[in-house]
């Protein structure tokens, strides 16, 4: 297994103080329809350059927080956050073809939240990719937690803890632009449906739509080819991936929205309530704070119209 | 453990298409790379060119490539199979590089004077090939031909990633339900090797049946 080390990345103070200074000028220098860009300014600088501004300003755990002896206080000593994540995910944990070092997304972006929260900067060792052995990945101590639109479910829970939910999304379907046959998800029926190996999806389609025929394929980009190519005639996957995908081909339209809800948790490790703790109380502090809608609206917010949802309830969920 | 037992009856009709494709690509590949073997030796320049550059391409590119060209780029071209033929047409082919390249030294162990014999007696070419060189090429390389059949069994998993429901497929999905990755693919994993020990025990059986006693 390969393992990808991300550079630890600094935002010398030098460049938040420039910055500062530019912004000053501008306001002191214009009217007052200019004192009103100057935030909204800032915040698409943010955005541009990778959430830097979100980093800066993000939570740190006291020193109380982080347990002797703790999974915390073993991860501040080692320096680095391991996460399962997956590295072809859009939107959610992509990596740059032209850049490997960079992966992106709102799974990844919360990882590095959690990393400066323990470590004082976004320093993760990401482990990829996971998804039939991340259970596994928690149960002998490879990674220190799951980021990888984990659905939390109680058979999981039962083998490992879910911090969160963080984010409830579902799945929608869809189709070529042309197909005018699927409005609901009965139509599925009959239909040669493609779904993604290892996703929600393979148990939901049987249960709404037990005539359908199922193919699965491994990544998301073969499943969209596979649509799009004439090997199914509909392709039920996370809505927001699929947005993603309609986003950037015209050939495909989004046919039924979500029909199910599939609240996403932190993957921990089990048996370890001090730590789950350590993390839900991180997490309620970036959705206090905005940084939870700022990540939203940086990744998936792009492909999604209207505000940042509400996060969901930690904890609220069957197996939280 | 339970989760296998309790997912037996999905997961035995996937052994079955594991099966399937392996003795169909076997069949299909064992004939197919005789017949380039025989074009390799052949005294046709344009045959035994085209003989290497296939085995070289098919030996030199890796399978899951071959499989995600003919799965995504041959509809392209306009040719749309079913997924479960597209991957035993690949196999077949894929792999019938690797059994010319077994039965090639099979035939090194034949000597040349059988074949000057052959054709002072008077067989033609072909005939020489038939009765003489690759009954005997074939006897010698059994077991190389029973691993290259193993490998073709280890190969068909990769079915799993184009969206053929083989065992592999079939493995990860109860999986996904049951979330218990060891115990589930310790399973699959002694279900393959059952079936490898099988083609080796018979590819072992075979050799000593065919064996030529001089």
């Amino acid at each position: 297994m390969s393992d990808i080390r991300l550079p630890r990345r600094r935002f010398p103070l030098i460049t938040a103080v420039l910055a500062t200074a530019s912004v000053a000028v501008a306001g002191c220098g214009s009217s007052d329809s200019s004192s009103d860009a100057v935030p909204n300014g800032g915040g698409d600088d943010a955005a541009a350059s990778g959430l830097e501004a979100v980093y800066e300003d993000a939570p740190v755990a006291d020193d109380a927080a982080i347990l002797p002896d703790s999974t915390m206080a073993e991860i501040k000593e080692r320096g680095v956050l391991r996460v399962a994540a997956a590295l072809d995910a859009p939107l959610l944990s992509q990596q740059d073809p032209s850049s490997p070092e960079d992966v992106e997304g709102f799974d990844i972006d919360l990882a590095k939240m959690l990393a400066i929260y323990i470590l004082g900067e976004p320093n993760i060792e990401i482990v990829p990719p996971a998804s039939e052995t991340r259970e596994a990945l928690l149960q002998n101590g490879t990674v220190d937690a799951v980021f990888n639109t984990y659905t939390i479910t109680e058979e999981r829970a039962e083998q490992i803890d879910f911090a969160g939910p963080y984010f409830t999304s579902g799945l929608a379907v869809a189709t070529r632009a042309d197909n005018e046959d699927i409005d609901s998800v009965e139509d599925l029926n009959g239909k040669d449906v493609i779904v993604g190996a290892n996703t929600p999806a393979v148990t939901a389609v049987p249960e709404v739509a037990p005539d359908a025929e199922v193919t699965s394929f491994a990544t998301d980009p073969q499943a969209v080819q596979a649509l799009l190519q004439g090997r199914g005639d509909a392709y039920v996957q996370d809505y927001t991936l699929l947005l993603a995908a309609a986003a950037n081909n015209p050939d495909i339209k989004i046919a039924v929205q979500p029909f199910t809800e599939e609240p996403y948790g932190i993957g921990l490790p089990p048996e370890d309530a001090e730590y789950k703790e350590f993390v839900n109380d991180w997490l309620e502090q970036i959705q206090e704070d905005g940084s939870w809608s700022e990540i939203w609206e940086a990744t998936l917010g792009t492909v999604v119209e209207g505000d940042a949802p509400t996060p969901p309830e930690i904890g609220s969920v069957p197996g939280s | 453990m339970t989760a296998v037992i309790e997912n037996l009856d999905p997961l035995l009709r996937a052994l079955g298409t594991t099966v399937l494709i392996l003795v169909i690509s076997a069949a299909g590949s064992l004939v197919l790379g005789v017949l380039i073997t025989v074009a390799r030796v052949s005294p046709i320049p344009v045959l035994r060119g085209a003989a290497w550059a296939y085995v070289q391409v098919f030996v030199n590119v890796p399978l899951l490539a071959l499989l995600l060209l003919a799965v995504f780029a041959l509809p392209d071209a306009g040719l749309l199979m079913p997924l479960t033929t597209t991957v035993i047409v690949v196999l077949t082919v894929y792999e019938a590089a690797y059994v010319a390249e077994a039965v090639r030294s099979g035939i090194n162990t034949v000597a040349s004077g059988q074949v000057e014999a052959a054709r002072a007696l008077g067989l033609r070419l072909s005939q020489t090939l038939r009765h003489v060189v690759v009954p005997q090429a074939v006897r010698a390389v059994v077991q190389p031909l029973g691993n290259v059949m193993i490998a073709l069994l280890m190969n068909t998993a990769l079915a799993a990633t184009v969206g053929v429901v083989e065992l592999t497929s079939a493995v990860n999905k109860v999986n996904l339900v049951a979330a218990q990755p060891i115990p589930i693919f310790t399973a699959a994993g002694l279900t393959y090797m059952a079936l490898a020990l099988a083609i080796g025990l018979a590819a072992g059986r075979i050799e000593k049946k065919v064996a030529i006693h001089r």
